[in-house]
């Protein structure tokens, strides 16, 4: 495990309006290896939650579009002398589809690397993705490594090929780009706001789930994501790193924590009932999306982030987290 | 509900005695958290697996055993068997033959072709009682962590086998003598008698076993199980980590050679069995 040397650094953290991005950079205000932040937000800064510090500038930019992108880097980035950037933004919403969705998801990351590879001062880009990029099936392991199948399915939801082509978009340019490239696949982070549809099936009195399964999942808290996000800033590692939570758990156990009633259904009827859920009440749970992690168990090895990042979970659920969403949090872009 | 660990512990309270209940609580296994492992194994539901197995063990098919010693008392091992029977009886005796001889107790977790886990209820059952998918990531991860596999390396021809054939060991697969080498992982070979008369089949058809989500369907000629006596034999282990360094997992002669000496090993502990017997019921 080898970390920086002492000089403070510089860092600007995208998707600072949700909730990880924002705890994140509570935690950076508190870090003393840490110098200025930039706390990019898809909403006005003016509602920025933390309050202004002389160590914080905060700026309003849509990251889907390439000029805000390059004026945010050659601009503020670089007048601060910004050495790592921390991306953390995705569309939330499993709903929303089409190019503008896909902008913000992938093109964002594209434009990012570019750009930071041609950067004078930034040397080290940390992307956060998502364990729904791997393909769980019963003839996969359990424990998901990171050379393990990614979803690949040519049916799969723009939510999920979208954070699969973020993904892949950044690791093909590992070795390849002066740049230090950390692609951090994190477990579910049960929270509102982070698009969890765990957390969004989870919202309903009664969760079904299909009728002889109980698979193990792997969960993660808001606390644990900023660790392992602040364990790579300090790092000078770079590749891919899967993120898991201290919580493994059986679905139905996640379910009767959360102090639901667990039903079990016939598997077919699920991923009608939960659409017709969605479209009645405008929840954002799609069944035929996370079908698979219903039926087998899919739980992250962090073995590598624990050797070479020196990430270990530590920081369980506190079940049940009833805190609802009051805004648009959670839904979209920030 | 039905995979709750109260419901599980209820039985065990009410059907397991005193000491079988002191020794599952004395299991060692990974928590990884929430009282499960990370596979989905859970106490509670090897005790339950206790509770459902224990009448046919000890009444039904009135296992007899010999060469417990054999059984590695703690650190990865490989616990191979021959497989027959149609129906995974001779599993589920073995996986409680291994819990009841050992001291601390041991868990024998049973490595499932592909099919089992996508089997609804049963396949989560097994899992809460140990059972792994069939995948080399899920048998490593179980080796590096100490626990012991067991393994039938016939696979599902093994089981399926015409009563023409029964107690001739069909070609071993090599994984095992593979996963043995590279985690340095001492093999047990077992031989299994008794369950080739359990179930004869009159034949076995592929394609009612695919309306059953089954790579193979047999068509049993008796309604039930019969109550034959299985007989186990543990053989002396085969020293795999004394004989070859990891990186002779990548030596395909070394492989085959291993698989080789497994596979006789069984021949012989079922030939032996076969000998010592006086009878299928006996």
């Amino acid at each position: 495990m080898s970390t920086k040397p002492s000089k403070k650094s510089c860092v600007l953290v995208t998707g600072a309006g949700a909730p990880i991005g924002e705890a994140l950079v509570r935690s950076l205000l508190d870090d003393s290896r840490i110098g200025h932040i930039v706390a990019v937000t898809g909403y006005h800064q003016d509602t920025f939650p933390i309050a202004p510090s002389k160590r914080l500038t905060v700026q309003s930019v849509d990251i889907g579009r390439n000029r805000h992108l390059h004026q945010l880097l050659f601009d503020t980035a670089k007048t601060l002398g910004v050495d790592t950037v921390i991306h953390t933004a995705m569309h939330l919403s499993a709903t929303d589809e089409g190019q503008r969705v896909h902008a913000y998801n992938v093109d964002s990351v594209r434009n990012l690397m570019a750009h930071c590879e041609r950067h004078p001062t930034i040397r080290r880009l940390i992307v956060r993705s998502a364990s729904a990029v791997y393909q769980v099936q019963r003839d996969l392991p359990v424990l998901i490594g990171e050379e393990h199948p990614l979803n690949m399915a040519g049916n799969a939801p723009q939510w999920v090929r979208d954070r699969i082509e973020a993904d892949v978009s950044a690791c093909v340019r590992m070795g390849m780009s002066p740049l230090q490239i950390v692609v951090l696949r994190m477990a579910e982070v049960l929270a509102p706001g982070t698009g969890s549809q765990l957390f969004d099936y989870l919202e309903s009195p009664v969760c079904f789930q299909p009728a002889g399964f109980d698979p193990m999942i792997n969960l993660m808290t808001i606390d644990d994501a900023v660790e392992a996000l602040s364990s790579a800033i300090h790092s000078v590692e770079q590749g891919v790193f899967n993120i898991p939570g201290a919580d493994t758990l059986p679905l139905s156990t996640a379910i009767k924590r959360w102090g639901r009633i667990g039903l079990p259904a016939i598997d077919s009827v699920l991923t009608p009932l939960y659409r017709i859920r969605r479209r009645l009440t405008g929840h954002d749970f799609r069944y035929g999306m996370n079908r698979r992690w219903f039926i087998y168990s899919g739980v992250l090895d962090g073995q590598r982030a624990h050797e070479v990042l020196g990430y270990v979970p530590a920081k369980p659920i506190d079940w049940p987290v009833r805190k609802r969403v009051t805004s648009d949090i959670g839904r979209g872009s920030l | 509900m039905a995979f709750s660990p109260a419901i599980a512990d209820a039985f065990a309270a009410l059907f397991l005695d005193a000491s079988s209940q002191s020794r599952i609580a004395d299991l060692h296994f990974q928590d990884a958290g929430h009282g499960f492992d990370a596979f989905g194994m859970h106490p509670s539901f090897v005790a339950l697996g206790e509770v459902v197995l224990a009448p046919l063990y000890d009444k039904y098919f009135r296992v007899r055993s010999w060469g417990h010693e054999n059984i590695p008392s703690q650190g990865p091992a490989v616990l191979a068997a021959n497989h027959s029977g149609n129906i995974p009886i001779d599993g589920m005796m073995l996986w409680l033959d291994v819990l009841r001889h050992t001291q601390p107790p041991r868990v024998a977790r049973p490595i499932a072709d592909h099919f089992v886990p996508s089997l609804p209820y049963l396949g989560t059952f097994f899992a809460r009682g140990g059972m792994v998918g069939g995948s080399r990531g899920n048998a490593r991860t179980l080796l590096n962590s100490g626990e012991m596999l067991m393994i039938f390396p016939e696979g599902v021809p093994g089981i399926v086998k015409p009563w023409s054939k029964r107690y001739q060991l069909q070609k071993f697969r090599e994984g095992h003598a593979e996963l043995a080498i590279r985690h340095q992982a001492p093999i047990v070979p077992i031989g299994v008698v008794g369950g080739e008369e359990q179930l004869p089949a009159l034949f076995s058809s592929r394609r009612i076993g695919k309306l059953f989500g089954l790579p193979i369907m047999p068509v049993p000629a008796v309604p039930i199980p019969l109550p034959v006596r299985y007989h186990l034999y543990y053989g002396e282990p085969i020293p795999v980590q004394e004989e070859f360094k990891p990186e002779h997992a990548d030596d395909p002669q070394a492989v085959k050679e291993v698989a080789a000496r497994v596979q006789e090993a069984v021949q012989r502990l079922v030939h032996q069995g076969l000998s010592e017997r006086t009878g299928i019921f006996e």
